[in-house]
């Protein structure tokens, strides 16, 4: 026994206690959330990602005692970026470098043409985590098709994945061996194998394309899908406006004329339509581990893309180098087209902040199905057209996501930033 | 009641007088037979009978089992299953990962019916992927579904000789050499005092007594495998006693022999071989559960696995021949033997689990070494016992509770 120095024992003591007292003001109950954060932060340490909530947090002690959700770190892999898939539109005269694309005139029609290829690839679906997927030209979502109501959509697809693979549109196609379905035309696309699609862009609307193969959930879950959005013709409008309104009354002058106009703003070929800041959102959702439910959920592929980097949970925030909000000019209108891609869920729902929307169910209208509300949910293969104004809301974050509070919390939880 | 006397039983009664004669006068065969043609005469009454015909408390359950999954290729899913109810069942659909799904039963005589007890293979078209499980279901005539994921699939090797010759290399390493290595201390035991001996045959026990846990256990969680008809539990009990008793019976026998008195069955060398022939047969386990791990397409080869087994296995040897420690030396043919008889059954057991794997052989096997073991267990403690030392020393209990530990810890480095 060696002899007790009081003195020494009081000192020792007191700093235990103090150290004692600092380990829990920052945490006062340890949940399996912030242990599993905690593994998040030294998994992504161990392979080099910086966290920004781990140096922010280090930096005051007076950390929120409730924590915050969100995955932990930043996104490593920058071959896909959602912020810049937002607006990717490929019209066959411009769009992504990965899709080789081009028009021209054929029988006095317009002909917008891709060439599609399916790949096996891995994807980043949350911050270190991968995700084997099937992906059109290597990306998920698939690249966003734009086209004018009548024009001829012709995509060379190529199958360079390890399973068969198809497209099938979600458009008024008036040739069964255009559908992309097993049972019809070429059926499915053996590895190696191509093929043509063609299909009339019709009706204007905003669409969604996927590949039709078996298993279908299988093939819809891995990524192949996409948007397809079809711009209204507004001389077509001005001839057929009933096409467009449901609504049964007199067809004034006046109306006619806003409905030339609203066409004229969904027109990407128009100068109205450069008003409008447009964004693509395809809500997904990923199965990491085989049971038949998804543990990511997000807008665009990656959870909490359009999230904050870093809060303090007292106003203040940060934007990641990955993780930040859509900045939004106040002054213009928004218009998102949004579809639903998400498997194994009855549906999914899309729910802004401190504000009201206008919404178009399936695009195909040019007034809308849904006037002022905040909440619209959409099944698989859903879609439509939100349109947000936020000209007389002060600068600043607003939220918006899923109304299932566990897709939510599960990644699909975004931002406008407006300014 | 080993007396003849009249015996007061406490409620005053007493026994009765032994019957010598026969009733009625007739031969010993026939009142042997007596009661066996009345239970077929009974039996047939009831058959054509059928006096509970009326009684009809509901049928009974439908019980299909998936024993478990082969995938010869990767657009092709096999299902082995079988029917453990005692009422036919028709496989009427198949579901993969819930969607109803092209298959085919084969081996249940053209049809989709399995009578009771029957085993069948279902053939399913599937273009599955590697490490991405699969959950796949029967769905019954009458509705009911079995369900089986496959975890993580991986093509199933087929028959071909560079497995057989991959296996064989693996098992030489983790079971002839080590056991080999270990039997290299010979020499050194040789030269120990009785105390120090006493010692390592219980070393040698605790060894033992730890693989008999280690099998035990493995083979009782495969048995969870085993169809329900073929009572898997208890199907490794009986394995256990089988071989237990088996094991002893031939000890016994061995006795009645030194008694008589054949020198050669008294030597320690007897010991040995039991010694090697229960290591053996945990070694034989222990192959096939290499072997269906290649089957299963769940093996690292690592170099840590090979050296975790070698580790594992390199404390058999000194087990092997602590029993011949004494008296004169053996051969070196007895050596080989033994040698042989404990290490390559790792190879035998590797080819098994690989070619015909089932769960019912795999626990069953398992259950074998573990009687064979706890045999050997009791003949080292007998052994010491007659040599003139004392099982329960202290020196014999710490080497038992060593050898115990070592296995534990040598355990630690195998994970299959």
């Amino acid at each position: 026994m060696p002899s007790i120095d009081y003195d020494t024992a009081a000192d020792v003591t007191k700093r235990l206690e103090e150290r004692l007292v600092e380990s829990l003001t920052g945490e006062t109950s340890v949940s399996r959330r912030t242990v599993l954060g905690g593994l998040g932060v030294a998994g992504s340490a161990a392979v080099g990602l910086g966290s920004s909530r781990a140096s922010a947090t280090s930096d005051h002690d007076d950390e929120d005692e409730h924590g915050n959700f969100g995955a932990v770190g930043e996104y490593e892999d920058l071959d896909f970026d959602p912020h810049e898939f937002l607006t990717a539109f490929n019209t066959g005269d411009s769009g992504q470098d990965n899709v080789p694309q081009q028009v021209y005139e054929e029988d006095g029609r317009t002909v917008r043409e891709f060439e599609f290829t399916a790949v096996d690839t891995t994807i980043a679906i949350a911050p270190g985590v991968e995700f084997q997927a099937w992906a059109y030209n290597g990306q998920v979502p698939g690249p966003t098709i734009r086209a004018v109501e009548g024009d001829l959509i012709r995509v060379k697809f190529t199958n360079l994945g390890r399973h068969a693979h198809t497209i099938h549109p979600h458009l008024k196609n008036l040739n069964p061996r255009m559908d992309g379905i097993p049972q019809n035309g070429p059926g499915v696309l053996d590895t190696g194998e191509s093929f043509t699609y063609e299909w009339i862009a019709q009706p204007a609307g905003t669409h969604f394309y996927h590949c039709h193969s078996l298993p279908l959930k299988e093939h819809i879950h891995r990524g192949l899908y996409g948007t397809i959005i079809v711009d209204p013709d507004p001389e077509r409008v001005r001839e057929n406006p009933r096409e467009y309104v449901n609504y049964p009354g007199p067809i004034t002058d006046d109306f006619r004329e806003q409905l030339v106009e609203e066409a004229k703003s969904r027109n990407h070929e128009y100068a109205e339509n450069d008003a409008v800041n447009e964004m693509v959102m395809v809500m997904n959702s990923f199965d990491t581990n085989f049971d038949g439910g998804n543990e990511v959920y997000a807008a665009n592929t990656r959870a909490f893309g359009y999230g904050v980097g870093d809060t303090d949970g007292e106003g203040n925030w940060t934007a990641g180098e990955t993780k930040r909000p859509i900045q939004i000019d106040k002054n213009q209108r928004q218009r998102v087209y949004l579809s639903n891609a998400t498997e194994f869920d009855l549906i999914n729902s899309f729910h802004t902040h401190s504000q009201f929307f206008d919404y178009y169910d399936h695009g195909t209208t040019l007034t809308p199905t849904n006037k002022t509300v905040d909440t619209i949910m959409q099944c698989q293969a859903q879609r439509g057209i939100i349109e947000i104004d936020y000209s007389d809301h002060e600068p600043g974050l607003y939220m918006f996501h899923a109304h299932q509070s566990e897709f939510a919390e599960l990644g699909w939880m975004s931002f406008f930033e407006v300014v | 009641m080993a007396d003849k006397t009249r015996d007061t039983t406490t409620d005053g009664g007493v026994t009765a007088d032994e019957e010598i004669t026969q009733p009625l006068g007739l031969p010993r065969w026939v009142s042997a037979l007596l009661p066996i043609v009345l239970l077929v005469l009974v039996l047939g009454v009831f058959a054509f009978t059928s006096p509970l015909a009326g009684v009809q408390s509901g049928e009974p359950l439908p019980d299909v089992t998936i024993t478990h999954t082969t995938l010869p290729s990767d657009e092709t899913v096999v299902l082995h299953v079988t029917n453990n109810g005692p009422e036919s069942v028709t496989i009427s659909q198949v579901l993969v990962d819930e969607a109803y799904w092209d298959f085919r039963v084969e081996g249940a005589g053209g049809d989709q019916t399995l009578a009771p007890m029957e085993s069948a293979q279902i053939v399913i078209p599937y273009h599955w992927n590697p490490g991405w499980d699969l959950g796949v279901t029967l769905v019954l005539s009458d509705g009911a579904t079995f369900h089986n994921t496959i975890v993580a699939p991986s093509q199933s090797p087929g028959f071909s000789l560079g497995l057989l010759g991959t296996l064989a290399v693996i098992g030489l390493f983790v079971g002839v050499i080590p056991v080999a290595l270990g039997m290299l201390w010979f020499p050194y035991i040789k030269t120990m005092s009785d105390r120090w001996l006493h010692a390592v045959l219980l070393f040698a026990a605790g060894v033992l007594g730890f693989l008999a846990f280690d099998a035990g256990f493995e083979a009782f969680e495969l048995a969870e495998r085993i169809p329900g008809a073929y009572e898997g539990n208890l199907l490794v009990v009986f394995g256990i006693f089988g071989a237990l008793l088996l094991v002893q019976a031939i000890s016994a026998w061995r006795e009645g022999r030194v008694a008589a008195g054949d020198s050669r069955a008294s030597s320690g060398l007897w010991i040995a071989y039991l010694v090697a022939i229960g290591i053996g047969l945990h070694n034989l386990a222990e192959g096939l559960a290499i072997g269906s791990s290649f089957a299963l397409g769940r093996v690292s080869l690592g170099a840590f696995l090979v050296i975790g087994f070698m580790l594992h296995n390199v404390t058999e040897g000194p087990a092997v021949v602590a029993p011949v420690a004494r008296g004169e030396r053996p051969s070196l043919k007895h050596f080989a033997a033994l040698g042989v008889i404990a290490g390559a059954p790792v190879i035998l057991g590797g080819w098994i689990g690989s070619l015909a794997y089932s769960p019912t052989i795999g626990a069953f096997f398992l259950a074998i070494g573990v009687g064979a073991i706890l045999q050997v267990d009791w003949e080292i403690a007998r052994m010491v016992r007659d040599a003139g030392g004392r099982v329960a020393s202290a020196t014999n209990l710490l080497a038992f509770l060593f050898g115990l530990a070592i296995m534990y810890v040598t355990d630690l480095f195998v994970v299959l």
